[in-house]
């Protein structure tokens, strides 16, 4: 994607007659000040390791109306059981396939923004988020009232399918009330051939709430996939974050999670799988302002082939945020000799009484674990995977809902065994 | 069952065993004891298979059949085991599960179906006891936060599942208090036979007291240079390794 490119599909979005011509303003400025930037360069140091390639060197559009399916589409092989699913495809909410939840208001991007007096959030840390905020097309909100816990998890199925190079950029929006819980699955998926999404999800969590948030990144390895998830938390709520990524030619996670209330805790995980010439990257910020509040960031990467990865963790802890506690953690498995991993913890610390721990490991599989297994009868390759399996353990222990935990293993397992060489 | 021919090998390029001869026959226990650097560790290493060492010369028969092309796995599955000097932690790998594949792979190789979750615990539990092994050791990573005695027990409850026809003690009194050693030797003696061998590598005679070997090796500088009876270890209790030394 040029800026010509980019300049003609901006275009074309705001002459369609279907998107309000209210959220225009917001897209026109957010675009402009886009054009000024461009996409990021390798100069940028959150930008140093991460190959843009497949997105600058190929040409996307906005996907349209005909690129939802026509008639019944069979979404079988995307289930995950006892959950109650939101199905996009290409971009397009489908009714038709999915089940409502009950117990909470599920809004468009526009009724959501009159709901909140159009109080719009529109970060800047990136210039995807200027793009999401530009060329936002669809996506969901999620608004669950005080005091109501919802017991099934809430899962919005992205299927990216078909031939087309399109591009998509999905809006979320999580707000949790005052004590209430809920279960929210980003579930990404499909054969695309070629497929740019960039999308953004905004949490807010009020007082003593709680969301435990579970990210598929399983869509198919041509595709590229930002993500950008803000989170803001009010006192002594509490945010779970968990991605399994193994999906997309280029993946990159930019969370930035600002504890902005006193007992708020968050805890940030992320396994990721990556072969061929896949590059996944993860970046999380985790921003301590006020006291008592605590974190932790833990991430593991195994990586087969030639696929590189980033590790880029950040927890800033600010002046206010006395008695903080936190901690951060990455740990890379190469399998393959010209596998490549940048891991790079880093603390920020402005307020004196705090615990901060932090850690990072990249290597090989362990010569004594191997032989050690070896020497009671498994051969090579039960033996390496059981190491590479013993590797994520504790990451997939971390997902609890069942039917979500049992569709992330199988697709862990069916990874392992195809990626794993004597 | 384990023959041994002037073998020499050695690790990144350095040759620690250098003229090797051994041979045990079924039913008997072995013992070799020197000092560190002497070349025990090697052995066991090299007898199972460890790919780091190489062999520069000479053999390795076990039950006719020379190993040393064999994969650590293949001398396991045909009977040969070590209880480790070190036995390594393994994070996130559950002990039942491991203890479980370990059973079935070698099952499988003998021809006989694996056994299923039940079938395995009733197993793992008898053995349990002779090891006097808290059970919760089954729920927890392989000897992830076990202490040195319990680690050993591991070894041993191993041992007794796999149930080798060679097995290889290296070092397993390092670490162990009075009483652990008691269990573990217990363990040991209750699984002799006519049909096992055993070869125990010790610094020291202590463990000897309460496993009895057939027969006491000395090895310095790579080679056996005296061989006797069980009275042989207590000669170098007393006098040490140097009046041995050329």
């Amino acid at each position: 994607m040029n800026i010509s490119d980019f300049n003609i599909e901006f275009d074309k979005m705001i002459n369609r007659d279907y998107f309000s011509d209210k959220v225009h303003p917001l897209r026109e400025k957010a675009f402009s000040k886009f054009l000024e930037i461009g996409l990021p360069t390798k100069k940028l140091e959150d930008w140093r390791f991460t190959n843009l390639s497949s997105i600058s060197n190929s040409s996307f559009r906005i996907s349209e109306k005909q690129d939802a399916p026509n008639g019944d589409v069979d979404i079988s092989q995307y289930q995950i059981d006892d959950v109650e699913t939101i199905v996009i495809y290409n971009g397009h909410y489908i009714e038709t396939l999915s089940s409502i939840p009950s117990g909470i208001q599920l809004l468009t991007g526009l009724d959501y923004l009159e709901k909140t007096n159009w109080e719009f959030n529109s970060p800047e840390h990136s210039p995807f988020d200027l793009l999401n905020t530009a060329f936002m097309d669809s996506g969901m909100s999620i608004v669950v009232d005080q005091n109501v816990i919802v017991e099934k998890p809430i899962r919005l199925l992205f299927i990216s399918s078909g031939s087309e190079s399109l591009m998509v950029t999905p809006r979320i929006h999580i707000d949790l009330g005052e004590s209430s819980s809920a279960t929210f699955i980003e579930d990404h998926r499909g054969d695309s051939n070629s497929f740019f999404q960039n999308g953004s999800t905004f949490v807010t969590l009020k007082q003593n709430a709680q969301l435990d948030h579970i990210r598929i990144q399983s869509n198919s390895v041509t595709t590229a996939n930002i993500v950008n998830i803000q989170v803001e938390q009010n006192a002594n709520s509490r945010y779970t974050f968990f991605q399994f990524a193994d999906g997309g030619q280029l993946g990159r996670l930019n969370i930035y999670n600002e504890l902005k209330g006193e007992g708020a805790n968050s805890d940030i995980n992320g396994l990721t799988l990556s072969n061929d010439s896949q590059h996944l990257d993860n970046h999380v910020i985790t921003d301590h302002q006020m006291p008592h509040c605590s974190s932790s960031q833990n991430f593991k990467t195994v990586l087969q082939d030639n696929s590189s990865g980033v590790f880029n963790g950040r927890t800033i802890v600010r002046k206010d945020a006395q008695k903080t506690d936190s901690s951060q953690s990455n740990k890379n498995l190469l399998l393959s000799k010209s596998a490549l991993m940048n891991s790079n913890p880093q603390l920020e610390i402005y307020a004196d009484d705090v615990k901060c721990a932090h850690g990072s490991s990249t290597g090989a599989l362990d010569k004594d674990a191997l032989f050690y297994l070896r020497s009671r009868g498994l051969d090579v390759l039960s033996a390496k995977a059981l190491l590479v399996r013993g590797f994520a353990t504790e990451l997939l222990d971390l997902v609890k809902h069942d039917g979500t935990r049992d569709f992330i293993i199988d697709r862990f397992d069916s990874w392992l065994a195809e990626n794993t060489t004597a | 069952m384990l023959d041994i021919k002037n073998l020499h090998a050695g690790v990144d390029g350095k040759e620690i065993l250098k003229g090797l001869n051994l041979s045990i026959n079924p039913g008997e226990m072995h013992a070799i004891m020197g000092r560190n650097g002497s070349g025990k560790s090697t052995l066991a290493n090299v007898i199972t298979g460890r790919e780091d060492y190489t062999v520069s010369k000479g053999d390795i028969l076990f039950a006719g059949d020379s190993i040393l092309d064999w994969s650590p796995e293949a001398r396991s599955l045909a009977g040969i085991f070590m209880s480790f000097q070190y036995p390594v932690v393994i994070p996130g790998v559950n002990n039942t599960y491991f203890l479980k594949a370990a059973l079935n792979a070698k099952r499988k190789h003998a021809g006989k179906k694996g056994l299923d979750a039940a079938g395995f615990l009733k197993l793992i539990k008898e053995k349990l006891i002779e090891v006097s092994m808290d059970p919760k050791y089954l729920q927890r990573a392989v000897n992830d936060g076990f202490s040195g005695g319990e680690k050993k027990r591991n070894e041993i409850l191993q041992m007794l599942t796999l149930e080798p026809t060679l097995a290889i003690l290296d070092e397993t009194d390092s670490g162990l208090d009075i009483d652990a050693l008691k269990i573990v030797a217990d363990g040991v003696n209750r699984y002799r036979n006519a049909d096992r061998s055993f070869l125990v590598i010790t610094h020291y005679q202590r463990l000897l007291k309460y496993i009895e070997p057939d027969f006491v090796h000395v090895l310095i500088d790579g080679q056996i240079v005296k061989s006797g009876g069980k009275e042989l270890a207590l000669e170098l209790e007393e006098k040490g390794y140097n009046w041995l030394e050329s």
